[in-house]
């Protein structure tokens, strides 16, 4: 982000901390998506994700001195507090996986009609792509908030470890740990279907 | 390079793919079938995450977040607003009742200063005629009136700052006391005195104001 983006976030938010709305909305909408989509990837819950996004943004209401520009962007600042929300969340979530089997993309999906793979095709894609769901969301929180925010949100690993408050050297041990557990587990679920084909 | 060192590579995966300063590795990766899995692996999952985030990667709040995010803003702003109206007008009455009661409390001690100030003025002449009444066969007299004290037998008068005069109605016979002569047959009837009090509330002398009249 430039420091012009980042002298527009300030005024914003001191505008909005004076009770101007226009500026608040301005603010939420620069930062509500990248933040709702660390909730989601992080959580696996839609809901789950529009409450840490609700509260994050309540922060910036409530108390909206506690970003200190000194010490980072009101992006870092922003995704800081929900990384605590998700893991609070975590916390006081069962130890279940959620019954939400909803796709990813959201609710609107859009067919691309240019699209030559076949239905086949594009099913064993989905349920691949739900297999790396799966298998991301089972990681420790960790790992999981360093491959979702590395490898999803494809930030750097210094912007990561702004975030994260830990050094760049966490960050590439826990990716390195957090893709190899990934590795595992998606090649072990890509070896039973052989091994069934085999059988038969 | 070994195996073990490949391994710890991983992260920079990508750097044998970019060419660089990985020469060992590639050179490694064609030696080392085990590797090259790993690396084909690798490659594959980050194939696979990048697609996963591709998906996703339109995935916003619902607009309803929004629009409860933008309601708690006003209500809260509002709130405060209010409140802040709320605490002006709680010190603009607070400093308009002390003013009131200063205010109060400044005309009441003027009031009480004058009311001082005129009494006293009366009763030293009165008590100093007093002094020179009875025992130098001279009266009181009470400046409101003009009427005559008679001092009370057995009473001292100074020259005090504070003397009242008050009336009061007190049989005939009572009168005795005072050392006047009463008719025994009227000794029932009531009358009224002018008592003049010291500052100990007690009688320094009297006149009958009927008596007077």
């Amino acid at each position: 982000m430039s420091i012009e983006d980042q002298e527009r976030d300030e005024v914003l938010l001191k505008r909005s901390a004076k009770g101007d709305e226009h500026a608040f909305t301005q603010l939420y909408r620069r930062y509500q998506a990248q933040i709702y989509r660390f909730a989601r990837r992080m959580t696996g819950e839609t809901w789950g994700a529009e409450e840490i996004v609700q509260d994050v943004f309540m922060t910036l209401v409530r108390e909206p001195r506690k970003f200190d520009p000194d010490r980072g962007t009101l992006g870092a600042f922003l995704y800081g507090v929900a990384r605590n929300r998700v893991m609070k969340h975590l916390e006081r979530r069962p130890r279940e996986f959620p019954l939400e089997v909803r796709s990813e993309e959201g609710e609107a999906k859009v067919v691309d009609i240019a699209d030559q793979r076949t239905p086949a095709h594009l099913a064993e894609m989905r349920e691949r792509r739900e297999q790396v769901r799966s298998a991301v969301l089972a990681l420790p929180p960790e790992f999981r908030e360093t491959v979702v925010l590395c490898e999803l949100e494809e930030l750097s690993y210094e912007e990561a470890a702004k975030i994260l408050e830990c050094p760049v050297g966490t960050v590439r041990s826990r990716l390195h740990r957090g893709r190899a557990l990934l590795l595992a587990k998606l090649e072990l679920l890509r070896e039973v279907p052989k091994r069934a084909n085999a059988v038969l | 390079m070994n195996c073990e060192e490949f391994a710890n590579l991983d992260p920079d995966l990508e750097a044998l793919t970019q060419g660089g300063e990985h020469d060992a590795a590639r050179e490694h990766v064609r030696n080392c079938p085990a590797c090259a899995a790993l690396y084909e692996s690798s490659q594959r999952l980050r194939a696979e995450l990048r697609d996963l985030g591709s998906a996703t990667a339109q995935a916003t709040a619902p607009s309803r977040v929004e629009m409860r995010l933008r309601q708690e803003f006003r209500t809260r702003h509002t709130t405060e607003k209010n409140r802040g109206r709320a605490i002006v007008a709680g010190w603009l009455l607070a400093a308009a009742t002390i003013v009131l009661v200063g205010g109060s409390l400044f005309v009441w001690r003027g009031a009480k200063n004058q009311v001082a100030h005129n009494e006293p003025a009366t009763a030293p002449e009165a008590a100093e005629a007093a002094a020179s009444g009875p025992e130098l066969g001279g009266t009181l007299i009470a400046e409101n009136d003009g009427e005559e004290f008679a001092l009370i037998p057995g009473a001292l008068p100074g020259l005090q700052d504070e003397t009242t005069v008050v009336r009061v109605q007190m049989q005939r016979g009572a009168l005795s006391a005072l050392g006047l002569t009463v008719n025994e047959e009227h000794a029932n009837d009531l009358v009224e005195v002018d008592l003049l009090l010291g500052a100990d509330g007690q009688p320094q002398a009297y006149r009958l104001p009927q008596e007077a009249n």
